[in-house]
């Protein structure tokens, strides 16, 4: 290995777990499943850092992964699309577009989760942490909570939305002076 | 989201929309852009909850359960194998098993051992102090009481505790996310502190740091430190020496490997017997008013009062009633400062010709110790150039360290002693010298505004007899947290 290539691997490693998390929730709103995410997330990295060397220094990685990550999705899509229901091409296109300027917000909004998240009370908080291992059977977990399944995911739901109501409280408050 | 949108998107979630359901979804995300944002604002609480799951253990006792490597993450881990060598070690610890940080040593930690790795879990620390260094090499030391967690090997989040950050040109961008602003290094040594009650400070002890709060962005050189409030932010006095850094972690891990925490619970148990007692304050059951925070002690888990604000204090009332023709006092002491011309350590109220013999114990503008009772002078031709007695060495090396600091006084031999971590550092002579009298009084401050201690007291002891040299040796070798 000559140095040059041990300095760009460092480099785009830097880079790269700077920027994974918002690419992985960007791929993340395109997908129906977790599961599939890590699945095409997976292929993004490759790509990424097959294609570093393309990558000028000092230019914007995120919007430079998020390029990569759209056209990734939609190949996904296209592919999935013929037996499972996912997003319209067009629908993810515009989601897609619309990252670049909606991050900023999204990105406060990841990080207000974890500021609600400590005030949702036990066992609640607890419950929510194990639906979302990765590991984890939704149907393991639903019958441990004592509900059916269809009963979680409500449950589920009703967690995001409360959890989505609080970001938004929070975020608006610290926006006050 | 109306309705029919909120039940689609529900199911779309779950996997159980059927065509129909699918094709209207797609048409209202077509139709609309608000539509689009709030679906798009769903799924990234998903994505914010698998996060946050990653870094959740079902039991917060627990020792650290090390997690299957993720989903899907060793295929691609073995495809950067082959790309640079200097860099392999490096991609496998951080992309087989996604560990941000590597801990280099503990004081005081039960369930974290050096060597062990963290990744992006949360972390709770009750007690004690460790040391690691990150996946790009910034050594970081976080002291509890602490609850943090990294979200990569460049983003440490800190809900509460203090730490302090050594960072290389590989680690710029080292960022430090806290509840109420974010510290971004570029490049060297900072501090932030995260108290369990106000607003994160960050402190930059050399080099450059960015802080972001309340979208209020500032550079910060060596020697600025300020509070992030949701108003943006505010100076605060620069205090490096309250951090610990990673030499320090080092020394209380071998005093605690030594057994000094038993040696000191065993002195102080003698001393409590001791017939001569007045006061041996640990703070370790609460009790105390006054203005000050509440941090960690010499012992993992042990409890101190910090002054950091002018007029922080501690009140106390010793009993007026008594004079004590002899007198010792001692403490352990972190000062993290030394700029106030006098410093206290035991003031008692008011300094009135009224009441001889009243009691300021304190460091003063010299750095070496003064004790000073009212009604007090000097024997002819003493040297102490304030005319009180004061030690000879002063405690400047000392400054972000434990240090031990006593005084014996004897109103009939008519001497004061001075001790500086055991050692005896020399004795005044007095001319007038009235029993020592104690009443209500403030540890870290007087009735004035010149006497603010900035630091920690840990243990103090007031006892109502004059120990001898070798009594203060061993009280400071039994007491000390280092080795």
């Amino acid at each position: 290995m000559s140095p040059a290539e041990t300095k760009l691997h460092c480099r785009f490693l830097r880079l790269f777990t700077t920027h994974e998390e918002s690419v992985r929730a960007f791929v993340r709103r395109l997908v129906p499943t977790r599961a599939d995410a890590d699945d095409v997330m997976q292929e993004v990295s490759i790509v990424l850092w097959k294609k570093f060397g393309s990558f000028h220094e000092g230019a914007d990685f995120r919007a430079w992964a998020f390029g990569v990550a759209r056209f990734e999705v939609l190949g996904w899509l296209r592919d999935k699309g013929r037996d499972r229901l996912v997003l319209d091409e067009g629908v993810a296109l515009k989601i897609a577009q619309e990252a670049e300027v909606l991050e900023p917000a999204l990105s406060r909004q990841r990080e207000a989760l974890e500021r609600c998240l400590v005030r949702v009370p036990e066992p609640q908080r607890s419950l929510l942490m194990r639906a979302y291992q990765p590991e984890a059977r939704i149907q393991e977990v639903a019958a441990a909570s004592g509900r059916s399944v269809p009963g979680f995911y409500q449950w589920l739901h009703r967690m995001r939305k409360t959890l989505l109501d609080c970001i938004h409280a929070t975020l608006a408050r610290e926006a006050s002076p | 989201m109306n309705a029919d949108l909120e039940l689609l998107g529900q199911r779309y979630l779950d996997g159980s929309v059927d065509a129909e359901g699918m094709s209207r979804l797609n048409a209202m995300l077509a139709a609309d852009a608000d539509t689009r944002r709030r679906f798009a604002e769903v799924l990234n609480v998903d994505s914010a909850l698998a996060t946050q799951a990653m870094g959740w253990r079902a039991e917060p006792t627990a020792t650290l359960r090390l997690r299957a490597t993720a989903r899907g993450r060793t295929g691609w881990a073995t495809a950067f194998i082959g790309a640079a060598a200097a860099c392999i070690a490096f991609a496998i610890w951080i992309f087989s098993s996604r560990d941000f940080a590597r801990v280099e040593n503990v004081a005081g930690i039960q369930d974290l051992a050096p060597g062990s790795h963290l990744r992006g879990e949360r972390r709770e620390l009750q007690g004690g102090t460790l040391a690691l260094v990150t996946a790009h090499g910034a050594r970081v030391v976080i002291e509890a009481p602490a609850v943090f967690q990294f979200e990569s090997a460049q983003r440490l989040r800190l809900m509460r505790g203090r730490l302090s950050a050594e960072v290389p040109p590989a680690a710029k961008g080292f960022t430090v996310v806290t509840p109420s602003g974010v510290a971004v290094d570029l490049g060297t040594r900072f501090g932030v502190d995260v108290p369990a009650a106000g607003d994160a400070e960050v402190h930059v002890f050399a080099g450059e740091v960015i802080a972001l709060a309340s979208h209020d962005r500032r550079s910060l050189r060596t020697g600025d430190a300020v509070a992030m409030t949701t108003a943006g932010h505010a100076a605060r006095q620069t205090r490096s020496a309250a951090f610990i850094q990673s030499d320090e972690v080092t020394d209380l891990t071998a005093g605690l490997a030594a057994g000094q925490r038993a040696r000191s619970a065993a002195a102080l148990a003698q001393l409590r017997n001791d017939a001569a007692l007045i006061a041996l304050l640990d703070f370790e059951t609460g009790g105390g008013t006054g203005a000050f925070r509440t941090v960690q002690g010499r012992w993992p888990g042990s409890h101190a009062p910090e002054f950091v604000e002018v007029g922080d204090h501690l009140k106390l009332d010793l009993g007026g009633e008594h004079s004590w023709p002899r007198l010792t006092l001692a403490a352990w002491v972190r000062l993290d400062r030394l700029d106030a011309p006098y410093q206290s350590l035991l003031h008692t109220d008011g300094w009135a010709a009224s009441n001889p013999g009243q009691v300021h114990w304190m460091v003063n503008r010299f750095s070496t110790m003064r004790l000073a009772l009212k009604g007090n002078t000097l024997a002819a031709g003493s040297p102490e150039p304030d005319s009180f007695p004061d030690s000879r060495t002063p405690v400047l090396p000392e400054v972000g360290r434990w240090v031990h600091l006593a005084v014996i006084y004897d109103s009939e031999a008519r001497t004061t002693r001075f001790f500086l971590n055991g050692r005896f550092d020399s004795e005044s002579r007095e001319a007038t010298a009235h029993p020592a009298r104690l009443g209500p009084a403030q540890i870290g401050n007087w009735n004035r505004t010149d006497r603010k201690l900035s630091g920690r007291v840990d243990e103090m002891l007031i006892l109502g007899r004059a120990m001898t040299d070798a009594e203060i040796r061993a009280l400071f070798e039994a007491g000390n947290p280092y080795r």
